[in-house]
């Protein structure tokens, strides 16, 4: 299909400000009698907060309140509650607010009130918890029971709080490798398991550890907040300016109607602002407290504290393929860090392998384990990419063992769209990854690459092949758009901006229906009081397909609007207009026909579902607030996204690399890298290439940089700044980065794309680990990141005196 | 504990002379902070992990600024950046080693703002440390970090008194090796010391890197012709190749004779609270040949009596490594 | 502090007190926060800021960025970490790049500050960096953009030219957590052409 506007660059309206400075994020804004607000976090891991006194701190000069969790709704554990109340449950646990007339006093008086606290055992390593007589992270104990499903990784699972714990000598059969009995809480399974391991050929069993990763978003989540006639308006920074909304309404109280959230800009987001989160509602009921605009300014520090980071797991794993090179059985196991919050993305990090190797039976084991370490949340590709990181080096030992080369394997293994995923192996839109792999390994010249000589002076050359899986997009959200008198056409997103451009780049599906100049169209979006409709959080890559289709069916709406309005005016049915050049006409008389502007005066005239007085029943509730907003300015085009469904819309990648390892220094350097997405249409090339290259640096963090560090002894973080966190430099990436796209549409999206923002990692760090391995001639370091000293102690054959399958340790 | 990332209430002086500044030095006394760069002023200050009542900036001093020739070397300011410095032709032409170490400090608006001084006088990177608990060095009695279970990857191999950490400057190791000189001033008047004498460990003083007094101010940096023009080697490695410090550095001087090492100087940092010396290579390269030979002889000298902690025995093979790769780099 | 001190004939320069009282001898100034009344006018200093001399009330521990931002409305300057770590809050002193959160605004006195904001020409023309950034698509979240942007015009004016290894370098002090870095030197190179 050709079309005018998808897969084409255009300029993104948010581009100029972000280069001249002005656009704005939520610390940027400032009000008449704003007050400054401070968080007093947590000193210790796990202790009980005997008493608070703030006395001396309010009688200071400018200090205008406070704010305790006595001021708000209780919370039950393990919900990471807006302020601690009886118990905190990791350091950097905000336990208070306070607000004065600069910042400087505010942190002034933070150290005015003092604590009294009761410590508490704590527990930094999920493993140390799990064994017979291990400290739990809450008084109630260290694992959750669920008692309802598990939704998708941006709900909160729900159960009780219980101790679990196994023998001491199963925990040391994991750290030895070996398949441990224990309880676990969560898991499943399909297929015959022990049938299909019976008729491999080789059998590969491993250990595997991924660190904890924080976000580090590069703007702190700063909120500013102010009530007006009963109404709050919330400067955040967040992943979308409308899935938010419902969350932090109930925060603070009130009907989602009287919430207007403002977010032009999010400085990052990576998934950690996808959903409403606690300093939100401290700063929003803050501000009701005082009556006053409240800015909570989050530094750097708070950030790593309360920004969430991904889950570490420690896990095992045993991969069985039969002679011809399939994969017959995978059984797996992830003890999952959470941190005190729990999340757990074992689901997702099982449903990696059951896409990219389409095994015949697998088992997936599980059990969260809370430790006293920072909170968890969804972080790009969640699940998915660590398990990318893990498996790729032990993929290789099958392939290796099978005496087949390692793309050949990945590609004979990989989906089509006929295949089936996650546990209950069910369809996908449509997979392509065997063309993409294909396209790679020539782009690559990957037959030539993986012959070269793996010795080059002191450098030891490592080539690597990595895969990257993420859901690229969900169904049934809203479009709205109208066509004012004028005959300019408004597209109304409620898609957060964190800087892939998508939220511009999925409206152009509404100039490509209406066949208009872009130029004529413009983006409303960033606040909720323009009236925007019910939009997924730009997260999850799932933006690209999933409003590519609701913007389609609003704009579908709305030509057939201006074509019934015609038809209502020159005769005739809808069937027998067409449309050109902004103008709705009869196909065989272009003289019978009216400008968009034209149509759109009509349509106010009309009323009704053409006015937007009328509205579709079946529109989420926000999407109706935003159409009454609008409703009589024009002709409005509105729908809920029910076009034809057909299960998860893949996003798969493939990712190559030649990497060089000093045997002296063991620092790793990238030499070459490329990714190959199978992501139907490329819908806007330069948003495409950001995304496939950003990705590829976090991959190159993942494999080799980024890891939480906690000291067991006192349970502090180590690594609380930018510094320490070693988020990669850009002299730690190649200074060229390559992608391409097999470009095959997805039939599922009319725009033909699906998103790639999250596998961009995962095939980044799999070629990574991929290639680390392949050098160091199949060694398994069995975690990321691998180090510099972790080569250095391998090549000096060290024997190092840590435990094995330790996390959030060096 | 409690988290800061604002300036605390300080008093500000701005000299413009040396003399000045000395006497501010020597009147605030330990209430007092000189303040160069600032590139290691700014997180103490803001987390309110040290504090002082006033910031003694220096920076509108003159006369420390700038590279000059003498007649026994050269003389560099104390305040004189380290970009000046990694760019400067005169060091670049003489005494490469310093400038491909200042050239390797953390990131260029680091270099651009950092000084030599403040640079060579920085504090240990030791984390505990920094986040204000009390070790030792700050004043306590327990190290955190020597510990089975402490978190000690970057942490000393060498000469360890009570406490652990290592002195994290890129340009110190290179001074050393070029046998610089270090001129301090304060009321009393101007002394004089060697760059080996100037950094301290532990066993000498705990609470600082370097033998500047209480109310003494780092003025200029002495270069002797001694090593210009030798056969220099810096590696750094670190992390990252921006911001990370290192995790050992070899800065290295050779007077090379046809095939022959004459004389060298093998400084290693990031193993010790202070720049080390590495005696044993000196001593064993001397007169002999830089080949393989030389450098299977010293293999194991650089690390030897090394005290690995639980997560840095990697240091040791690394120094081993750098070494013999100074050799053959000739 | 004892204030007799700061008195004395010999100290030249200027002194200035968050904590001591003021007094009219003209060699220091001192004020704080919580003491407003007495001399706050004293603690007023003109900076160059984009070409302009702006007088501004600055506490002597004071960071530019913070001078910037809260006192000015520069809210272009970014701060990510607010410790010399991540390069956001990067601005130019005298024409070379600076962490404007780790420099006191009484450092910059008679100094040539340029902000993200003083980039475009008078007339409201795109500087290149900022025109050649668009093109190339070089921001994503566009958080450390102002600081990419000043750096790379910095590089620009040390050196018009650079290949791409030199813009890496040059450009290797701002972090970017999206990754955009490939895009950013893009843009760099792109900059330069338009330079010459």
């Amino acid at each position: 299909m050709t079309f005018m506007h998808i897969g084409k660059d255009f300029l993104p309206p948010d581009v100029e400000g972000k280069v001249t400075g002005d656009a704005k994020y939520a610390e940027d804004f400032r009000r008449e009698g704003m007050v400054f607000a401070r968080l007093l976090t947590s000193p210790m891991p796990s202790a009980r907060i005997v008493s608070i006194d703030a006395s001396a701190a309010l009688r200071m000069d400018g200090v205008i309140g406070i704010i305790t969790a006595d001021d708000l709704p209780p919370s039950a554990p393990p919900a990471n509650p807006m302020l601690a109340s009886e118990y905190v449950t990791y350091v950097g646990q905000p336990i208070l607010a306070i607000a004065a007339i600069s910042e400087h006093i505010a942190e002034n008086a933070l150290d005015m009130i003092e604590i009294e606290f009761e410590r508490r055992d704590f527990v930094t390593d999920p493993l140390d918890s799990l064994v017979e007589g291990g400290p739990n992270a809450y008084p109630e104990g260290n694992a959750m029971v669920l008692t309802q499903p598990e939704g998708d990784e941006n709900t909160a699972s729900v159960g009780v709080i219980s101790p679990v714990k196994w023998p001491a000598a199963e925990i040391e059969k994991l750290r030895l490798g070996k398949e441990p009995n224990g309880t676990f809480t969560a898991g499943w399974e399909y297929g015959e398991l022990e049938a299909e391991f019976a008729k491999c050929d080789v059998i590969v069993e491993e250990s595997f550890v991924t660190a904890g990763v924080p976000h580090h978003c590069m703007e702190p989540r700063t909120s500013m907040v102010y009530w007006e006639n009963g109404k709050c308006y919330f400067h955040a920074s967040t992943q979308s300016q409308s899935s938010v909304n419902n969350g932090l309404a109930a925060m603070l109280g009130i009907a989602p109607e009287n919430l207007c959230i403002i977010n032009e800009n999010t400085g990052g987001g990576f998934g950690s602002k996808g959903t409403s989160y606690p300093t939100m509602g401290v700063a929003g009921n803050l501000s009701r407290l005082l009556n006053r605009p409240v800015q909570l300014r989050i530094t750097r520090e708070e950030e790593f504290y309360i920004g969430v980071g991904r889950p570490g797991m420690q896990g095992w794993i045993k991969i069985g393929a039969k002679a011809d090179g399939q994969v017959a059985a995978v059984d797996v196991i992830i003890i999952s860090d959470g941190g005190p919050t729990g999340q757990n993305s074992a689901s997702s990090s099982a449903g990696h392998i059951s896409v990219l190797y389409q095994p015949d039976a697998m088992r997936l084991r599980n059990i969260p384990v809370f430790t006293n370490t920072a909170p968890r949340g969804a972080q790009r590709g969640p699940g998915q990419n660590e398990m990318a990181a893990a498996l790729a080096p032990i993929m290789d030992k099958v392939a290796n063992q099978l005496g087949m080369d390692r793309v050949a394997f990945r590609r004979l293994n990989a989906a089509n769209s006929d295949s089936g995923i996650y546990e209950d192996q069910g369809p996908v839109t449509s997979a392509f990854m065997r063309e993409a792999i294909d396209k790679g390994a020539e782009m690559f010249n990957w037959q030539a690459k993986n012959s070269l000589p793996r010795r080059r002076g002191n450098k030891l050359v490592g080539i690597g092949v990595g895969q990257g899986y993420h859901g690229a997009g969900g169904y049934g959200y809203d479009g709205l758009l109208r066509i004012l008198p004028s005959g300019k056409i408004v597209i109304h997103s409620g898609v957060g901006n964190l800087g892939t451009y998508s939220y511009a780049a999925t409206s152009r599906a509404v100039a490509e229906v209406l066949q208009c100049d872009w130029g004529n169209c413009e983006i409303v979006h960033a606040r909720t009081d323009l009236h925007l409709p019910h939009s997924s959080t730009q997260g999850g890559s799932n933006t690209i397909f999933t409003h590519s289709r609701a913007n389609y069916v609003a704009a579908v709406d709305a030509l057939n609007k201006l074509k019934e309005i015609a038809a209502a005016e020159f005769g005739g049915t809808v069937d027998d207009y067409s449309i050109a050049e902004e103008r709705v006409f009869k196909t065989n008389d272009s003289t019978m026909g009216m400008s968009y502007g034209e149509a759109a005066q009509k349509a106010i005239e009309l009323g009704g579902r053409y006015s937007g007085a009328e509205t579709p029943d079946d529109i989420d509730p926000i999407t109706q607030r935003a159409v009454a907003g609008i409703q009589g300015t024009g002709l409005i085009g509105v729908a809920k996204d029910n076009l034809e469904r057909k299960g998860t819309p893949p996003g798969e990648i493939v990712g190559f690399v030649e990497i060089e390892i000093d045997i002296d220094t063991g620092k790793i350097e990238v030499l070459d890298y490329l990714a190959v997405a199978d992501c139907g249409t490329v819908m806007h090339p330069q948003g495409f290439s950001q995304q496939m290259n950003g990705g590829g640096v976090w991959g190159i963090g993942m494999a080799a940089y980024e890891r939480h560090v906690y000291d067991p002894q006192n349970g502090l973080p180590a690594n609380l700044g930018l510094y320490q966190s070693k988020l990669p430099s850009m002299l730690d990436v190649p200074a060229t980065m390559a992608s391409a796209a097999a470009d095959i549409p997805d039939p599922f999206n009319p725009m033909g794309g699906r998103g790639i923002g999250e596998p961009s990692q995962g095939c980044a760090v799999a070629a990574m680990t991929s290639a680390i391995a392949d050098a160091l001639d199949g060694h398994l370091f069995n975690r990321v990141p691998v180090t510099s000293d972790m080569i250095v102690n391998h090549v000096a054959q060290n024997t190092v005196d840590s435990v094995p399958l330790k996390i959030n340790t060096f | 504990m409690r988290s800061h990332d604002v300036m605390p209430d300080m008093d500000l002086y701005q000299p413009i002379q040396v003399e000045d500044a000395v006497a501010l030095a020597g009147r605030l006394g330990s209430r007092g902070w000189l303040l160069g760069g600032g590139q290691d002023t700014y997180g103490w200050l803001k987390d309110r992990a040290k504090t002082a009542d006033a910031m003694i900036d220096l920076n509108g001093i003159e006369s420390l600024r700038g590279i000059s020739e003498t007649a026994d070397g050269i003389e560099i300011g104390a305040l004189t950046t380290l970009t000046e410095i990694a760019t400067n032709p005169l060091i670049n032409a003489r005494y490469s080693l310093l400038s491909s170490a200042a050239g390797r400090v953390a990131s260029p608006q680091i270099r651009n703002a950092g000084t030599l001084g403040g640079n060579v006088s920085q504090d240990v990177r030791c984390w505990y440390y920094r986040r204000g608990l009390d070790c030792y060095r700050a004043g306590g009695n327990l190290c955190y970090a020597d510990t089975p279970e402490g978190m000690n990857r970057e942490h000393a191999l060498f000469g360890a008194s009570r406490c652990v950490a290592v002195n994290p400057s890129d340009t110190a190791p290179a001074l050393v090796a070029l046998e610089a000189s270090m001129v301090i001033n304060s009321v009393d008047g101007e002394r004089v010391i060697s760059a080996e004498d100037y950094f301290v460990g532990p066993a000498i003083d705990i609470e600082n890197t370097t033998a500047l007094r209480v109310g003494e101010i780092l003025t200029a940096v002495r270069i002797p012709a001694t090593w210009a023009n030798a056969t220099f080697y810096f590696e750094k490695v670190a992390d990252r190749n921006v911001w990370d410090f290192a995790l050992v550095s070899m800065a290295v001087a050779m007077r090379v004779s046809g095939d022959t090492i004459q004389e060298s100087r093998f400084v290693c940092g990031g193993v010790e609270c202070k720049p080390r010396r590495l005696l044993e290579v000196e001593d064993a390269v001397r007169g002999r040949s830089h080949d393989a030979s030389t450098t299977e002889l010293v293999a194991s000298y650089a690390s030897r009596g090394a005290r690995p902690l639980a997560h840095n025995q990697y240091k040791a093979p690394l120094m081993n490594n750098l070494v013999r790769r100074a050799i053959e780099t000739v | 502090m004892n204030p007799k001190i700061t008195r004395r004939r010999f100290i030249k320069g200027v002194i200035y007190s968050a904590s001591a009282a003021a007094s009219g001898a003209g060699v220091y100034v001192a004020t704080a926060a919580s003491n407003r009344s007495n001399g706050a006018v004293e603690r007023l200093i003109s900076i160059n800021v984009n070409g302009r001399t702006r007088r501004v009330d600055v506490l002597p521990q004071e960071t530019l960025a913070h001078t910037l931002r809260y006192r000015l409305n520069l809210t272009g300057t970014k701060l990510a970490c607010n410790r010399g770590e991540c390069g956001a809050c990067t601005v130019m002193i005298d024409n070379v790049a600076n962490y404007s959160c780790s420099l006191l605004t009484h450092q910059v006195k008679g100094r040539e500050v340029t902000t993200v904001e003083g980039l475009r020409a008078a007339d409201g023309t795109l500087h290149p960096v900022q025109q050649a950034f668009i093109e190339e698509l070089s921001p994503q979240c566009g958080f450390c953009t102002p600081g990419q942007v000043v750096s790379a015009a910095a590089l620009l004016i040390a050196n018009p030219n650079p290949t791409r290894e030199e813009a890496r370098q040059g450009l290797s002090g701002n972090l970017c957590r999206c990754g955009a870095y490939d895009h950013y030197l893009n843009g760099v190179m792109r900059a330069a052409e338009l330079i010459a």
